[in-house]
């Protein structure tokens, strides 16, 4: 049953994840055009917010133990996901304004602008989404001596909902669905991941005061 | 007897062939950051592949011929503005129009804006086009080139494609009404925008919804937008002007004898070229909704070159 759940859990939150990525490369590519460098700094950025999120998370989880502490942190970045089609542009609007008019933009900054833009929109979203996998993995493995199954278990269903975001994102969101309905449902994705967390901090405390009394 | 004549002409037809296909000497070749870019001369043809599929031809003998017969529809403008100063491109390739507005029209100011650099490099080397008084090109993305200038054009034309396997395609952020916006709001009175779609006039459900999606996408901008289909090649050119007096065929010839009489439209087939003028709604654009930057499935609707 702990197992389902975390199985079910780091789905959702590798699929939300690549949503944002692929999508976000998409809504990049509108102000810093067919450029490149919209996709490599979109997948520079989301490793940042993964290796990020594996080490903060797995210093989170063994301090707290407890997943009601990102439950909080998912719950506001999906509501950060879910308005970014209302402020996103204001902050690339400012990134490709900030340089002289009327001349182009230095080839330095052509490179670097989107990863600038990627950074203060996406960084943050896809960071709380990574701290899941390590804290999945704390709370599944009660024994030491299944770790090894529990984590391989977290990885594998958080990269085969990654898989599916990727492709469900290229395949089918973008060609039906506009960018700012993307966003918001991955928003809407996000804070019920936290709510899941929620529920399993609850469950989960109960479950161990049970151990504890028998 | 004769049979055997006939095989052996048949044989060496095949055998010429095989010469010529084998005489496509590769000038130049190079990969950049967008595209597998190829140079490569055949029988006095010098062609221009961005991932295998064909940007631009010149003849080598006069770099004003062998062009595709798309690049002449961009000297259509003039029929509506016969003072055209400042023209700007967006997407340089092999450089037909930039090359053919230097020498038919010198005095025009012709700024061109091109993400590649290596596509400037190989338009110089290859293509013989140079920076002059009255060429300037930008290495940077059209949409934020654009947006970042507060200068006005007289026309501005569209030419930026992207190609892979499956055929040449369009960047999406190119073909919003968002985009069309700014367009509009840098032309000046009596502007044209000319836009080179890779596509044809749909005939049926095949022909894919990339020319009646564009149509619309511009319509929703601009008060009219008229269409200049190839005869011979997969384009179709879409002209979009700020006025709104409708455009016909008749009106068009009178301007265009005018035309020749004076120092404009100096193109050899001007006027043959104006015969392929359409004015009507291309078919199924009805059911199509314009492109917006936040829905553009333009990749769902991939053109196929035939």
């Amino acid at each position: 049953m702990r197992n389902w759940a975390a199985f079910l859990l780091a789905f959702l939150g590798g699929f939300a994840l690549m949503v944002l990525e692929i999508v976000g490369a998409r809504y990049l590519g509108k102000d810093f055009g067919g450029s490149f460098y919209v996709w490599i700094s979109q997948i520079g950025v989301i490793l940042i917010a993964l290796a990020l999120g594996y080490y903060v998370g797995g210093e989170l989880a063994d301090r707290f133990q407890r997943t009601s502490i990102l439950a909080w942190l998912l719950a506001s970045s999906g509501l950060f996901t879910f308005l970014m089609p209302d402020f996103a542009g204001r902050i690339i609007d400012a990134i490709v304004m900030r340089h002289p008019l009327d001349q182009p933009i230095p080839r330095i900054w052509q490179k670097l602008d989107p990863a600038l833009g990627s950074g203060l929109i996406f960084l943050l979203p896809c960071f709380v989404l990574a701290m899941l996998s390590p804290f999945l993995i704390r709370l599944a493995a009660r024994k030491l001596a299944h770790v090894g199954r529990v984590s391989g278990l977290v990885y594998a269903a958080s990269t085969t909902g990654s898989i599916a975001g990727v492709f469900t994102s290229g395949y089918v969101l973008i060609d039906r669905f506009s960018l700012t309905q993307i966003f918001r449902a991955t928003g809407v994705l996000t804070v019920l991941l936290g709510a899941m967390c929620f529920l399993m901090d609850r469950w989960l405390v109960d479950d161990q005061s049970e151990m504890k009394e028998s | 007897m004769r049979q055997k004549a006939n095989w052996v002409c048949v044989g060496l037809a095949g055998l010429f062939a095989l010469v010529a296909a084998a005489h496509a000497q590769v000038v130049f070749e190079t990969t950049s950051a967008y595209h597998h870019i190829l140079v490569s001369d055949n029988q006095g043809i010098r062609t221009l592949y961005f991932d295998h599929a064909p940007e631009t031809r010149m003849a080598l003998a006069d770099p004003l011929k062998g062009h595709f017969e798309y690049t002449e529809y961009f000297h259509m403008p003039w029929l509506w503005n016969t003072n055209l100063k400042n023209v700007l491109m967006i997407g340089l390739g092999g450089a037909s129009v930039a090359r053919a507005y230097q020498r038919y029209y010198p005095e025009v100011m012709f700024e061109v804006v091109e993400l590649d650099p290596k596509v400037w490099h190989v338009a110089k080397e290859f293509f013989g086009v140079q920076e002059s008084r009255t060429l300037r090109i930008f290495i940077e993305d059209g949409r934020l080139h654009l947006r970042r200038s507060r200068k006005k054009y007289d026309a501005i034309f569209m030419d930026a494609y992207t190609a892979n396997r499956y055929g040449s395609y369009i960047p999406y952020s190119l073909a919003t009404t968002e985009f069309f916006t700014l367009t509009l709001d840098r032309l000046t009175e009596n502007g044209v925008l000319a836009y080179n779609v890779i596509g044809k006039l749909p005939t049926s459900r095949r022909d894919g919804e990339i020319v009646p999606a564009l149509y619309q996408t511009l319509k929703a901008v601009f008060p009219q937008v008229y269409l200049f289909p190839a005869a011979r090649d997969y384009n179709v050119v879409l002209l979009a002007t700020t006025s709104a007096e409708p455009a016909t065929l008749p009106k068009l010839n009178q301007r265009a004898d005018a035309l020749a009489a004076g120092k404009w439209a100096k193109t050899p087939q001007f006027k043959l070229r104006l015969q392929s003028f359409r004015s009507e709604l291309p078919a199924g654009a009805a059911k199509v909704q314009p492109l917006t930057d936040d829905f553009a499935p333009l990749d769902g609707m991939l053109n196929v070159a035939p």
